[in-house]
C-alpha cells in the first residue's frame, strides 16, 4: 500500500483535466461538467469548470470563492460547509503520498493488484461520517482514474480523472456504467 | 430605683428590643437590586439608562469560556453543557455557536417572501425563475451541493439563504467542531441569558451556582475549566468581596470597643447596658424602615450601622459625666439639653438624604434619625435607671485633670483658624484634579484582568460596544420598527465611510409591515406562478412537479398577516429581537447598537437630523450626568440642612457667638477633610458626602460638650473623658474601615478617621470657654 501510496503522489504544483458526473434525486438526468483541478505550491485547490457553464471555485486555507461567470465573485469560510473541510484533507494526504497522514482521519483498505486497483478511504470520526461514507479511489499501476464520494444519505459523486477524464460517456450515463467503467479500471 | 424594678426594666427594654428584633426579622427584605441605590431618573435618557443597566438583555449576558482541554474535548464538553442549561428554567438563552439563527420552525418559512430583500427588485416571471434554476443546477454540481439540495424543491430562488446569510452577525466567533472557539482555537465560547437581572445579585448567584453545577455535571473531562465573565458575574463577585471585608472589619471593630469601654469603665455590666441604647437604635430603625419601604438594601444596612455609631457616643457621655455620690438620673438630666442639641443637629443633617430623590439614601435617612432618636431617649430616659451606684467619678482622675490644665494653658489660635481655612480654600481651588468621581464604576471597581478578559470575550463573540448606541422611540413595535428600517441607508452609508464598523438593528431581523406587504403584494398569484415556471423549466434536468412545494409555500405566504416580534418566541432569532426590541409601559424602544465607532460626530449628527426620533446614548456620559445631577440635589439639600443646623444650635444655646463656636471646628474639619481628599487626588463619591455628614455629626457633639463645661474642674475632667473615649472608639472603628482595599469602605473610613482628629483638636483649641483667671 505504501507503494501505491507512493506512486499516484501528485506534490504540487499538479493539474489534472476531470469529468464530474453528479446523481441528484431532484434531477431526471445526472449533470455532468468538464473541466481542470489544479493543486498549487502553498497548498491551495482550484476546481475550474468550463463546460456546460464557467465557474471558479479556489480554496485556500478557510476561505473559499466561488466566481461565475457575469457575477461578483462569493466568499464563504471552509468551515460553513459540512464536511468538505473533511473530504478535502483526505484528498490533500492523499496527493501528499503519506499513509500516515491518511491514516490519521480514515481507515485504509486496499483491493486489487497494482495493475487495477481500489483504495477505500472511510473517515474515522462519527463527524466526518455524517457527510461522508466513504471515498473511493480506482487506479490502474501508478494513475488513478475514478474518485467516487459517496455520502450517507445521497447518490454518489463521480469524478474521472487524469487519463479518463478523455472519455466518452453515454447519454446519459448511468450509475451502473460508471461503476463499471471504474472497477474495470477505466478501460 | 430598687433591685427589683431595675431587673424588671431590663427584662422589658430587653423584650421589647427582642420583640422588634422578632418584627423585623419576619417582615424586612434584604434587597441586593443596586438601582435602590440608583437615583430617580429625571429625563427620558437616564430613565433610559436605569433601564438599559439593569435590565437589558445584553446585562444578563454572562460570557462563558471553556479551556484546559483538546478543542474536540472542548467541543463536547460545550455542546452537553448548553444542553443542561437550555434544561435549566434559570437561563433564558444559551448560544453555543451550534445553533444556527436559520433553525426557522416550519410554519414560519413560508415568510420567507416577506422578509428577503428579492420582491423589492425582482418579479417571479419566468425569466428571473429560469436564471434561478440554471443557477441552481451549477449550484448542484459544487461544492454547496450537499447543503442546498434539500432547499432546492422547496426554495429554488434560495430566498431563505439569503435571509440566513442576512441574519450573520457582522463578526462572530470562529466556528471549530460545530461551536465557537477563540481565535486561537485553545477556549470554546458559550453566550449564556440568566433569568435574573445583572444588578440581582443574590439571582445572579442562584444562576451562577447551576452553572457551576451544570459544568460539573457535564465536563467531558476534570481538566476542562470554566471562566465566566459579565456584568452579572461582576456584581456578584463584588458582593462577596464586600461582605467578606464587612464581616471581618465588624468582628474586628465590635471586639476592640468592647475592650475600650472596659478599659475605660471597668466593668461588663456597664459595657453591656451601653450597648443596650445602640441595640435598641438599630432594631427601631430596621422596625420603620420595614414598615413605611418593605425591603431595605443590603448598603443601606452595612452604611446604616456606620452611621449609627455616633449613638454610641450617647451612652459613653452618660457615662463619664456621673458624679459620685449623685444618681445617674441625675447625670442623664444635666447632660440632656447638650446631648439632645446633638442628637437633634444630627438628624437635621440626616433630614437632608432625605429628600436625595435616591431610595436607598432615603432609607439610610429613616434608619438613622430614627435609631438617633431612639438611642438618645433610651439614654435619657432608660439607661440612667439601670446604671449601678457610681464608685469612681472621672472629675476627680488626676492625670485628667493634669491633661485639662495643660490644654487650658494652650493658646486659642483665631488666626491659625483662619489661615487654615485659607490654605484649605486655596488647595480646593488650585487643584488640578477633578473634585468628584462620576463614574459609577469607580465605585466598586472591578480588577482590571478581569475587565480585559471581558474586553476580550467580548470582541471575539463579536458583541456591541457596550458605551454608545443609538436608541429608537415609538408608540408600538410596528412605528420603531418602520423608523428603524428607514434609518438603515444612513446607517449603512456611516458603514461604508468607516464612520463605524458595523451596526445592529431590528431591522435586518424584522422589516415593518408595510414593507411585508409591499412584497407579499409583488407575489403573483398560484395560476401566474405555475404558468411561469413550467415555462422556465421546460429543458432543464429537474423531475417533473419537483416545484410543488415551491408553489404551496407562495400560495401560503400570499396569505400571511405580517411577521411580529412576538411570533418569533421560542426562535433562535427571539435572543436577538428582544434585545433590539424593547417594550415599556406604553411604548416601544428600538436599539441600535454599534460596533468600532470612529467618529461620534457623525452620529451625533445622525441624530440630530432624526427630527427627535432618534437618540445617540453614551452610558458612561449619560452615567456620569445623572451621578452629577444627583449630587447637584444631594448638596442642596445639604445646604439646606447646614443652614438648619445653624438655626437648632443658635435657637439651643441662645447666642449667635456661641454658635459660632460650636460649628467652627466641623466648619474648619470639613475644608480640611474636602483639602486633604483633592491633595490627595482622591476625586470624591457619594460616600464621601455621607462619611462627610457623619464626621460633621461627629463634630457638632464635641463641640457642644466642650462648650457646654463649667467652670467646675471635675465636670472639665468629666467632660474631657467623655469626649476621649467617644473620639478614640470613633476613630478605631473607622481607622480599620480606612484599611479596607474596597473604595466604598475606604472613602467612609478615610473621611471619618480624619474628621475625629480635626474635630477632636479644633473643638479643644476653638470651642473650650475662655480660661477666667
Amino acid at each position: 500500500m505504501d507503494t501505491l501510496l507512493a506512486s499516484i503522489a501528485r506534490p504540487p504544483p499538479a493539474t489534472t483535466a476531470f469529468i464530474e458526473v453528479r446523481f441528484s434525486q431532484l434531477l431526471a438526468r445526472p449533470l455532468i461538467v468538464r473541466g481542470e483541478l489544479e493543486h498549487l505550491r502553498g497548498g491551495a485547490l482550484i476546481r475550474n469548470v468550463t463546460e456546460p457553464f464557467k465557474e471558479r471555485t479556489e480554496i485556500d486555507g478557510d476561505r473559499v470563492s466561488v466566481e461565475r461567470e457575469g457575477k461578483p465573485p462569493r466568499y464563504f469560510s471552509l468551515q460553513s460547509i459540512p464536511g468538505l473541510a473533511g473530504l478535502l484533507g483526505g484528498f490533500a494526504a492523499v496527493l501528499g503520498g503519506s499513509r500516515a497522514a491518511v491514516e490519521q482521519d480514515f481507515n485504509l483498505a486496499l483491493q486489487g493488484d497494482t495493475a487495477h486497483w481500489r483504495l477505500e478511504l472511510r473517515p474515522k470520526s462519527p463527524r466526518q461520517s455524517r457527510y461522508v461514507h466513504d471515498i473511493a479511489i480506482y487506479g490502474r499501476d501508478a494513475a488513478p482514474r475514478c474518485i467516487v464520494v459517496t455520502p450517507p444519505d445521497r447518490s454518489p459523486e463521480i469524478m474521472l480523472v487524469e487519463s479518463a477524464a478523455r472519455t466518452e460517456l453515454p447519454s446519459p450515463p448511468t450509475l451502473q456504467w460508471l461503476r463499471q467503467f471504474c472497477d474495470s479500471g477505466g478501460a | 430605683m430598687s433591685r427589683g424594678g431595675q431587673a424588671a426594666l431590663s427584662i422589658a427594654w430587653v423584650g421589647i428590643t427582642a420583640l422588634l428584633g422578632l418584627y423585623v426579622q419576619r417582615n424586612l427584605v434584604v434587597s441586593g437590586d443596586l438601582r435602590l441605590f440608583m437615583p430617580k431618573p429625571a429625563t427620558a435618557v437616564e430613565r433610559l439608562l436605569l433601564q438599559e443597566v439593569g435590565e437589558s438583555p445584553a446585562s444578563r449576558l454572562l460570557l462563558v469560556s471553556l479551556q484546559g482541554a483538546s478543542p474536540q474535548v472542548l467541543a463536547a464538553s460545550s455542546q452537553a453543557f448548553a444542553l443542561a442549561l437550555r434544561a435549566d428554567p434559570l437561563f433564558k438563552a444559551v448560544a453555543n455557536g451550534a445553533d444556527s439563527v436559520a433553525a426557522v420552525p416550519d410554519k414560519l418559512l413560508p415568510y420567507r417572501y416577506l422578509l428577503s430583500t428579492t420582491l423589492d427588485s425582482a418579479r417571479f416571471d419566468t425569466d428571473f425563475l429560469r436564471a434561478q434554476l440554471e443557477e441552481r443546477l451549477q449550484d448542484l454540481s459544487s461544492p454547496m451541493a450537499g447543503v442546498l439540495e434539500p432547499w432546492i424543491a422547496r426554495d429554488p430562488t434560495l430566498e431563505f439563504l439569503k435571509l440566513a446569510e442576512q441574519w450573520q452577525p457582522a463578526h462572530q466567533a470562529q466556528r471549530r467542531y460545530d461551536v465557537w472557539f477563540d481565535r486561537r482555537g485553545t477556549s470554546a465560547l458559550l453566550m449564556v441569558a440568566t433569568q435574573a437581572a445583572a444588578f440581582d445579585p443574590d439571582g445572579q448567584e442562584i444562576a451562577a451556582a447551576a452553572l457551576r453545577e451544570h459544568f460539573a455535571a457535564t465536563r467531558a473531562a476534570p481538566r476542562v475549566t470554566l471562566t465566566v465573565s459579565g456584568p452579572g458575574a461582576f456584581s456578584m463577585m463584588m458582593k462577596h468581596r464586600t461582605q467578606d471585608q464587612i464581616a471581618w472589619l465588624g468582628t474586628v471593630d465590635s471586639l476592640s470597643m468592647v475592650l475600650l469601654l472596659i478599659v475605660a469603665y471597668r466593668s461588663l455590666r456597664i459595657v453591656l447596658l451601653a450597648a443596650l441604647p445602640l441595640a435598641s437604635a438599630g432594631v427601631a430603625g430596621l422596625a420603620v424602615v420595614s414598615a413605611l419601604f418593605g425591603q431595605v438594601h443590603g448598603i443601606t444596612l452595612a452604611f446604616g450601622f456606620t452611621l449609627l455609631g455616633v449613638a454610641q457616643d450617647y451612652p459613653i457621655h452618660l457615662l463619664s459625666h456621673r458624679r459620685a455620690g449623685a444618681s445617674a438620673l441625675a447625670t442623664a438630666r444635666s447632660v440632656w439639653p447638650t446631648l439632645a442639641t446633638g442628637v437633634i443637629s444630627t438628624c437635621i443633617a440626616y433630614l437632608a438624604f432625605l429628600c436625595s430623590g435616591v431610595i436607598g439614601l432615603e432609607q439610610l435617612a429613616c434608619f438613622t434619625i430614627v435609631g438617633l432618636a431612639v438611642a438618645g431617649l433610651t439614654t435619657r430616659y432608660l439607661m440612667p435607671r439601670l446604671v449601678p451606684a457610681k464608685e469612681r467619678d472621672y472629675g476627680e482622675s488626676a492625670w485628667l485633670g493634669r491633661l485639662w490644665s495643660r490644654i487650658i494653658a494652650l493658646p486659642r489660635p483665631g488666626w491659625l483658624a483662619v489661615a487654615v481655612a485659607l490654605g484649605c480654600v486655596t488647595v480646593l481651588i488650585s487643584g488640578h484634579a477633578p473634585l468628584w468621581q462620576n463614574d459609577l464604576g469607580q465605585l466598586t471597581p472591578i480588577p482590571k484582568n478581569l475587565t480585559d478578559q471581558d474586553e476580550r470575550l467580548r470582541e471575539e463573540l463579536g458583541a456591541a460596544d457596550i458605551r454608545r448606541l443609538l436608541v429608537v422611540d415609538g408608540g408600538s413595535a410596528d412605528e420603531v420598527v418602520a423608523a428603524t428600517e428607514a434609518l438603515s441607508p444612513k446607517l449603512d452609508a456611516l458603514v461604508r465611510r468607516g464612520d463605524i464598523a458595523s451596526y445592529e438593528s431590528v431591522a435586518r431581523y424584522l422589516p415593518s409591515a408595510g414593507v411585508q406587504l409591499r412584497r407579499q403584494a409583488a407575489l403573483p398569484d398560484a395560476r401566474t406562478l405555475e404558468a411561469s415556471l413550467a415555462a422556465a423549466v421546460a429543458g432543464l434536468p429537474f423531475k417533473a412537479d419537483l416545484f410543488v412545494p415551491f408553489l404551496e409555500d407562495v400560495a401560503r405566504a400570499r396569505a400571511l398577516p405580517p411577521l411580529t416580534g412576538q411570533m418569533l418566541t421560542a426562535t433562535p432569532l427571539q435572543l436577538r429581537i428582544d434585545s433590539l426590541l424593547l417594550h415599556r409601559v406604553r411604548h416601544w424602544t428600538g436599539l441600535i447598537t454599534l460596533s468600532g465607532v470612529r467618529d461620534i460626530p457623525a452620529l451625533e449628527e445622525l441624530a440630530a437630523q432624526s427630527g427627535g426620533v432618534l437618540t445617540l446614548l453614551d452610558l458612561k456620559q449619560a452615567s456620569e450626568d445623572l451621578v452629577a445631577h444627583q449630587r447637584v440635589r444631594i448638596l442642596w439639600s445639604l445646604a439646606i440642612a447646614a443652614l438648619l443646623l445653624l438655626v437648632t444650635i443658635g435657637l439651643a444655646l441662645r447666642s449667635v457667638r456661641r454658635m459660632l463656636r460650636v460649628v467652627a471646628p466641623m466648619a474648619l474639619t470639613t475644608l480640611i477633610i474636602l483639602a486633604t481628599l483633592h491633595a490627595a487626588r482622591a476625586p470624591m463619591n457619594l460616600f464621601h458626602l455621607i462619611a462627610l455628614v457623619l464626621a460633621a455629626g461627629l463634630g457638632v457633639d464635641y463641640a457642644l460638650f466642650f462648650e457646654a463645661v463649667e467652670e467646675d474642674p471635675a465636670e472639665q475632667r468629666r467632660t474631657l473623658h467623655a469626649v476621649l473615649v467617644c473620639s478614640v472608639s470613633t476613630f478605631m472603628v473607622f481607622g480599620f474601615l480606612a484599611l479596607s482595599t474596597l473604595p466604598v469602605l475606604r472613602a467612609i473610613g478615610v473621611t471619618v478617621s480624619l474628621g475625629v482628629l480635626a474635630n477632636f483638636a479644633w473643638a479643644l483649641l476653638l470651642t473650650r470657654r475662655p480660661a477666667h483667671a
